[in-house]
């Protein structure tokens, strides 16, 4: 074949770029949204109950303990790493609220966030100064977590015998809103304004595309990372607290399932796995798709054993629409 | 064929040739119609300034870039190359300036890695044949190497050598003569490597045609028969380096109209040499530059040059706190200056330019906003809390006051052209008010020769305001047309220092004396 002169060359100058993002960018940005729009009216196609408001509600209250565990970790996730550990510290948070609750009382929960928090930060800490991949940080965290529950909880589901001071976070409010999807966008909102209010948007955001760069810029790149590592904590521990309101027990792997389905709630919301590219709000519709995903496979009749097919599919897939391949030299 | 009688009259066609090759990127035209013929057995030389289109030109050679129009052929024969393989098979093999080697295999695995052949049978490698291959490789230049070293035990000159006995082992493919193109190889070598690989030169054009890339005038001069001129893309002029003076070929690289005042010199103020300096660096001391003292006053250019190893770099980050220092200490402005790492001092007045733009000066996904005020977050918030109008005003008046092409604030800055990118980095330090002090590592690397003229005068326009330069430049002719004063590093030393005052500039020459 012959390449005809000149024809086929591009446009030099200016007028070949685009100001702001491309039709196919704000497409794809707007995926997450379509896919619960598309989800919704699929289920109610199937089912017609539901769309009743109860049926909402329930999906809503179903998805804000994930939400909440996912939203945390997507600042890591935007920084360029993975907290692996977040489940099974959300499932040590929920043993030691249910073991603090007698003696503490309404200061238990706070206790049991911040010490969330701090194990993050450890973590991150690790992570930064002795520059080691967060990956194997937090599967090494994962694992000791896990331990750390098991040993304090005898193995066995540790009860609660007076929730008054957590009840807040298995309620309903203005009549039929789950108290819990009240507080899981509360959280999101919160990261959101700290993130976009201030300078810490530009120092994620660089930190996460190019770390090299943000720290010849004298981006506290440092602290970033640290700081995204216990917020990603203190965000396990409030969804343990969650979770311990609802079930009205501590268990040593109460979470543990939740791992990937928040893995997926981010990675579904459109964040990029490899850091720099997305946001908080699009975790909670992440969490939200994920979610209905599971309602839909129960509605349909699919045995719930099926479910982690589905979340490894959709993450796997997921990332796959997401990753720009060919920005990426080398896949690891 | 019968011989026809006018065959033996006609010369055969070119080993390679090239037509009217195109390849524009956004925002420049890295080649913009480039003819040019490599005949059998002939050392050719390609010269050009940083982004004069040299590097596309090479990588299209080997398939690593698609050309947008034109054709090239080999042996008269029109090919499309995909891949480096495709080259390969084609005849053609390149010698990268980062080296493509292997650095725990051995110097025979790494030079028939990827053109095994026999060296392996039913999937297993066959040790001795391998090693046989490569010994035969390294007699063809006459190489001593032992094909049993490890590849990262050898020096720099070492390994090249290796890298052109694997690259020879194209010849297997096409059993014609080979074109070896060779891509800025003396840029890290030390004088005496460099005589050597000459002499390598000159001996692979007994059974191979060489392209060889440089942007020092001197070489291309010494070691080829026929050299073209890049610039802009186009391949500007021929020459015959037995008729050819440096002088002619110096302005055909760098454009009769550029090289009346490239370096914007008339704009450059003196600086009173009694004015007490900005930046005092006393006895500093850190892994690869030894006891460096050096004063750089307010207003003044102060260039470092060095050969590879020199030490330069490692001090211009040092200086930034990006690298450790183990002893002696920094004054900006009589007070101490911490060197605990980039935020201190960004705070204290310190801007860097990273040489390696792509990966450590910009965020490229980020806006040019973003990117701009990445490192003085304080001009656009309000309190902690950020302002988008402030932004948007302070970043508008830089992208017009530093003639920024880009169709806006919100562009990501990797769309942008090279020379366009570098600018909003530049701003980046400019738009705080705060700049003392600018580190400029290879601040035009890559840059068209229009985007490094209006970086020059951006250099000049600061240092009228008052703003010390450090800058670690691109070729030693940049250096001496910028400079106020030319620091020389050898070793990790300094080891003289040569005024450059306006009217009394010394020549490269007597640079390169001092650097070696």
């Amino acid at each position: 074949m012959s390449t005809p002169a000149a024809g086929t060359a591009e446009p030099s100058g200016s007028a070949a770029v685009a100001a702001g993002p491309t039709a196919t960018e704000r497409l794809t940005s707007l995926m997450p949204v379509l896919a619960l729009a598309v989800l919704v009216v699929a289920l109610a196609a199937v089912d017609p109950d539901f769309l009743r408001r109860s049926s909402l509600m329930a999906v809503v209250d179903a998805a804000a303990p994930l939400a909440v565990l996912a939203a945390g970790a997507t600042l890591v996730v935007l920084c360029g790493g993975i907290d692996l550990s977040i489940a099974a510290l959300a499932s040590l948070s929920s043993v030691l609220l249910a073991l603090w609750l007698p003696g503490l009382d309404a200061l238990a929960w706070p206790a049991v966030v911040a010490a969330a928090a701090v194990a993050g930060a450890l973590q991150g800490a690790a992570h930064v100064f002795l520059r080691i991949p967060s990956f194997i940080v937090t599967l090494g965290g994962m694992s000791i977590f896990s331990s750390i529950a098991l040993v304090v909880s005898g193995a066995a589901t540790v009860p609660v015998d007076d929730d008054t001071s957590i009840r807040w976070g298995f309620t309903r409010v203005l009549g039929s809103v789950p108290s819990a999807a009240v507080v899981a966008v509360a959280v999101v909102a919160a990261l959101a304004l700290l993130v976009t209010l201030t300078p810490l948007d530009s120092a994620i955001k660089a930190t996460g595309y190019s770390e090299a760069a943000a720290r010849l810029a004298g981006v506290p790149v440092d602290l970033v990372k640290v700081g995204a590592f216990a917020v990603s904590g203190a965000c396990a521990g409030l969804a343990a607290v969650l979770l311990v309101a609802r079930t009205f027990s501590g268990g040593p792997t109460l979470a543990d399932s939740l791992l990937l389905p928040a893995v997926a709630a981010i990675v579904v919301g459109g964040t990029a796995i490899t850091g720099g590219h997305g946001g908080v709000w699009r975790t909670l519709v992440g969490a939200l798709v994920v979610t209905l995903l599971r309602v839909g496979l129960s509605t349909v009749g699919v045995s719930a054993a099926y479910e982690s097919i589905l979340y490894g599919a959709i993450i796997v897939v997921a990332v796959a629409l997401t990753l720009d391949r060919s920005k990426v030299l080398v896949v690891k | 064929m019968s011989a026809h009688p006018r065959a033996a009259v006609r010369p055969a066609p070119p080993v390679l040739e090239v037509r009217g090759l195109v390849k524009a990127y956004p925002g420049v035209r890295a080649l913009d119609g480039v003819d040019l013929q490599v005949r059998r057995n002939e050392v050719l030389g390609l010269a050009g300034e940083n982004g004069a289109g040299k590097s596309t030109l090479l990588k299209a050679l080997v398939g690593l870039v698609r050309p947008d129009a034109g054709e090239i052929r080999v042996r008269g024969e029109r090919v499309r190359l995909r891949s480096v393989q495709d080259a390969a098979d084609h005849g053609i093999g390149m010698v990268f300036q980062e080296q493509s080697l292997v650095g725990n295999l051995t110097a025979a695995e790494n030079i028939v890695l990827g053109s095994e052949g026999p060296g392996v049978r039913h999937g297993f490698y066959r040790w001795a044949t391998m090693r046989r291959l490569a010994q035969e490789q390294l007699d063809k230049i006459g190489s001593t190497i032992d094909p049993l070293a490890r590849t990262d035990s050898l020096t720099f000159a070492e390994r090249q050598m290796v890298e052109i006995a694997k690259v020879l082992r194209i010849e297997q493919r096409t059993h014609d003569t080979p074109v070896v193109i060779l891509d800025e190889p003396t840029s890290v070598l030390e004088p005496g490597e460099i005589e050597t690989l000459f002499e390598q030169v000159r001996r692979l054009r007994e059974f191979a045609s060489v392209v060889f890339v440089s942007h020092r005038l001197d070489e291309v001069l010494d070691v080829c028969d026929r050299v073209y001129v890049l610039r802009g893309g186009r391949a500007v002029g021929e020459i015959r380096p037995a008729e050819a003076e440096p002088g002619r070929l110096h302005r055909m690289m760098i454009g009769s109209t550029a090289a009346e005042d490239h370096y914007h010199g008339g704009a450059a103020t003196p600086v009173p040499p009694t004015r007490e300096p900005l930046l005092t660096v006393r006895g500093l001391t850190g892994t690869t530059f030894r006891d460096v003292d050096l004063d750089v006053r307010a207003g003044e250019i102060v260039a470092v040059v060095g050969v590879h190893g020199s030490g330069r770099e490692e001090l211009c980050r040092a200086l930034f706190g990006a690298v450790a220092t183990s002893a002696g200490e920094v004054l900006l402005d009589g007070r101490k200056l911490a060197l605990t790492g980039p935020r201190a001092a960004c705070a204290a007045g310190v801007g860097y330019v990273p040489a390696e733009r792509k990966i450590e000066g910009m965020v490229g996904p980020m806006s040019v906003a973003d990117n701009m005020t990445l490192a003085k977050q304080g001009v656009r918030c309000a309190g902690p809390v950020v302002v988008p109008r402030r932004q948007a005003a302070v970043v508008d008046r830089w992208i017009s006051r530093l003639s920024i092409r880009t169709p806006g604030r919100r562009t990501a800055i990797g769309r942008l052209s090279g020379g366009n990118q570098q600018k909003v980095v530049l701003a980046r330090w400019l738009v705080g008010g705060d700049v003392r002090l600018l580190l400029l590592d290879h601040p035009t690397r890559g840059l068209d020769v229009g985007a490094r003229s209006e970086v020059y005068r951006l250099m000049r326009e600061l240092a009228g305001n008052g703003v010390a330069t450090l800058l670690l430049a691109d070729s030693l002719e940049e250096a001496i047309g910028m400079a106020d004063r030319v620091v020389v590093m050898s070793d990790g030393r300094v080891t003289t220092e040569v005024p450059c005052p306006a009217g009394g500039k010394p020549s490269p020459l007597d640079l390169v004396k001092e650097m070696v």
